[in-house]
């Protein structure tokens, strides 16, 4: 999957020397540009990780608005971060960076509350704007993830709703409708001219469909994270 | 297959034969084997029940003493050869036809068992399983003809056991070439699984070091401009090749080997370049091999049409959408910016020609194709394409996904027990 896709333009009211960020990563050279190009870009870099579980550790102790995400770190993958900080009810906000488009990797992160999903190819701009865009909350829904979205809202449709103790709730008509839009590479000020509809309603209309998708149950997150033997005690 | 231990042909050859045979096959060499005993118990008896009509017993057991050395030399030295079962047949019908020495033709006439009587059917199941239906037929027939030439006045038996002959080793041989077909069959399937998990493991590998390497190098040389923005951009292209070279989850051949269906994904995944990004689901979206590639061509055809009119900057996005009882593929590029009227400019720069062709394609397959422009610019042409398949797809292959997941849970078990 290549992301050539602008990301659609979104809100960045959010002054960026506001931003406190934590970068994991386990390439060194990776993690340094990524932390640089932050604090050249006015962000703030509270710490970095090399690993899956010092990533949640950091996190835990730093509580930033963003992780920057490497999704395949040693120790845990990027689903296992999200759902550990997840179950922690740690409130940042989980943008996913990634060398490779590995489909199902990507979904799991999502599912598990990522916000986003960037290649590594990306720009620079591209890659400073979908911070911001994490920080206020907003997805950053590329047309490759929209595509894996939409897949995964089929699939489970097709299978009759999910497992039974998580129904994953079906899109609207309007739901597919803008997501096969976003799918096809356009933004949301397009989406709404063709809908007939405000930005802000294109903009309700990709986070609810985020919603639908993302594990918001406690229970279910913290079962995920025993699971995999993540220990969600307190850092300290 | 080969075995590189030097042990003397035959040997060599018999194992190889064994580790490689199906379990039936293996089944069906140890059912010989004991037959082999049974029929000869039942030779030896049957001869003792009728011994006082037998013109010649010291002859009679000899033949019998001739059959028990080759059992109990089979029995210590298995040979599932074709040569050791030729022996063994040539034994049988060699004692087939000395029951005419044995016996006054009076005796044989009036319908008397021969001295080997079912012991011959062992070398026809094991002609059946060596060389399939043709080898338990021919195997059965030269049976057959011995018994014909020994009776010389066909008895109802001799034509009724000839038949039963006749039927097992046809049967036995289909039997075993069934079992055959399907193993070599899950064996295909497993050498693909196999490769699949092998390329696996070298994308991860890739992955982790060669693909960041480029894109690191890709952005950094960005920054310096010039020469070195250049060498970035080389960099940044071949990253992206690479990238979709090892993400790639290809299920087309597993599933053909399977289903006979075909993976869209893969089969579209050469029309992704640089301005033409492929959007797909996580899981294979498979058509019957004929419609997808019918729906690859119309989805050519299309981006065509885009490369030609929509301007040379204008970027394109080929959707994937299986809904289950219809697949549908939107492919849709951010044009020139022709806000109004662009479907009438399209019929007079001759698009329609195009679209027309594409329509064509979807309707012999049954689906529809619509082409439509938005009010920003931009053409959008969506085509349905009905899938019978009754259901979607169950299994979820994500290659690596099993490996990686038990290593993590064993990796997690291992260290954090201790979690509340």
């Amino acid at each position: 999957m290549t992301e050539q896709d602008a990301m659609p333009q979104q809100g960045s009211s959010t002054p960026p020397e506001h931003i406190r960020v934590v970068v994991a990563d386990d390439h060194p050279m990776w993690r340094d540009a990524v932390a640089r190009d932050l604090a050249d870009a006015g962000f703030e870099v509270l710490a970095t990780a090399d690993d899956g579980r010092s990533a949640v550790a950091r996190t835990r102790a730093t509580a930033p608005d963003v992780l920057v995400l490497d999704l395949n770190l040693p120790g845990l993958s990027g689903a296992e971060v999200c759902a550990a900080l997840a179950a922690a009810r740690v409130s940042t906000r989980v943008l996913i960076l990634s060398a490779s488009g590995d489909h199902q990797d990507v979904l799991d992160a999502v599912k598990a509350g990522a916000l986003g999903y960037l290649v590594k190819s990306a720009g620079r701009e591209e890659f400073l704007a979908a911070v911001r865009a994490t920080a206020a909350g907003e997805p950053v829904f590329t047309a490759g993830l929209a595509g894996l979205v939409l897949g995964e809202f089929r699939r489970v449709k097709a299978e009759g709703g999910g497992s039974p103790e998580r129904p994953i709730p079906e899109l609207t008509d309007r739901e597919t409708e803008i997501l096969k839009y976003v799918a096809t590479g356009m933004g949301y000020k397009e989406i709404a001219a063709t809908l007939f509809l405000s930005h802000r309603t294109v903009q309700n209309h990709v986070q609810n469909i985020f919603g639908k998708l993302q594990m918001h149950n406690r229970v279910e997150l913290v079962r995920f994270a025993m699971e995999r033997g993540l220990d969600l005690t307190d850092p300290t | 297959m080969a075995d590189d231990a030097p042990t003397p042909a035959v040997a060599a050859t018999t194992r190889a034969v064994l580790d490689d045979e199906h379990v039936i096959v293996r089944g069906l060499w140890r059912g010989i084997d004991v037959f082999r005993w049974l029929a000869l118990a039942y030779a030896a008896w049957s001869t003792w029940e009728r011994h006082e009509q037998i013109a010649h017993p010291a002859l009679a057991v000899a033949v019998l003493g001739v059959l028990a050395g080759w059992t109990l030399a089979v029995t210590l030295r298995p040979v599932r050869t074709v040569r050791a079962y030729a022996i063994e047949l040539v034994i049988g019908c060699s004692a087939i036809l000395a029951t005419r020495l044995v016996d006054d033709p009076g005796v044989i006439t009036a319908g008397a068992k021969t001295i080997p009587s079912i012991w011959p059917t062992a070398a026809v199941v094991g002609f059946a399983v060596l060389r399939g239906w043709r080898g338990g037929l021919a195997a059965a027939s030269l049976v057959a003809a011995s018994s014909f030439v020994e009776v010389v006045e066909p008895t109802p038996n001799t034509v009724t056991n000839s038949i039963f002959g006749l039927l097992l080793g046809g049967c036995i041989g289909y039997c075993v070439d069934l079992a055959r077909t399907s193993h070599e069959a899950l064996a295909e399937a497993m050498r693909l699984d196999a490769a699949r998990a092998e390329r696996d493991r070298l994308a991860r590998t890739v992955h982790d070091g060669v693909l960041q390497t480029l894109a690191f190098i890709n952005r950094r040389a960005s920054d310096l401009g010039g020469e070195a923005a250049r060498l970035g951009a080389m960099a940044g292209e071949q990253e992206r090749i690479l990238r979709t070279l090892v993400s790639q989850t290809d299920l087309a051949e597993v599933g053909r080997a399977v289903s006979g269906d075909a993976d869209l994904r893969g089969l579209l995944r050469h029309v992704e370049r640089d301005g033409v990004q492929l959007v797909s689901p996580a899981d294979a979206v498979l058509l019957p091999r004929r419609v997808a590639d019918e729906v690859v061509a119309a989805v050519e055809a299309a981006l065509d049409n885009v490369r030609q009119h929509a301007g040379d900057d204008a970027r394109a996005w080929v959707l994937l959408d299986d809904a289950g009882d219809e697949v549908a593929v939107t492919i849709r590029d951010s044009g020139r910016g022709v806000p109004s009227g662009r479907l009438q400019q399209a019929v007079a720069q001759g698009r329609l020609g195009v679209s027309s062709s594409i329509l064509g394609r979807l309707a012999d397959l049954g689906g529809t194709a619509t082409v439509s422009s938005g009010p920003a610019g931009g053409t959008t042409v969506e085509m349905r394409i009905p899938n019978q398949r009754t259901g979607r797809h169950p299994s979820r292959h994500h290659g690596r996904q099993p490996e990686r997941g038990a290593d993590r849970q064993a990796d997690a078990r291992s260290r954090g027990r201790g979690a509340p």
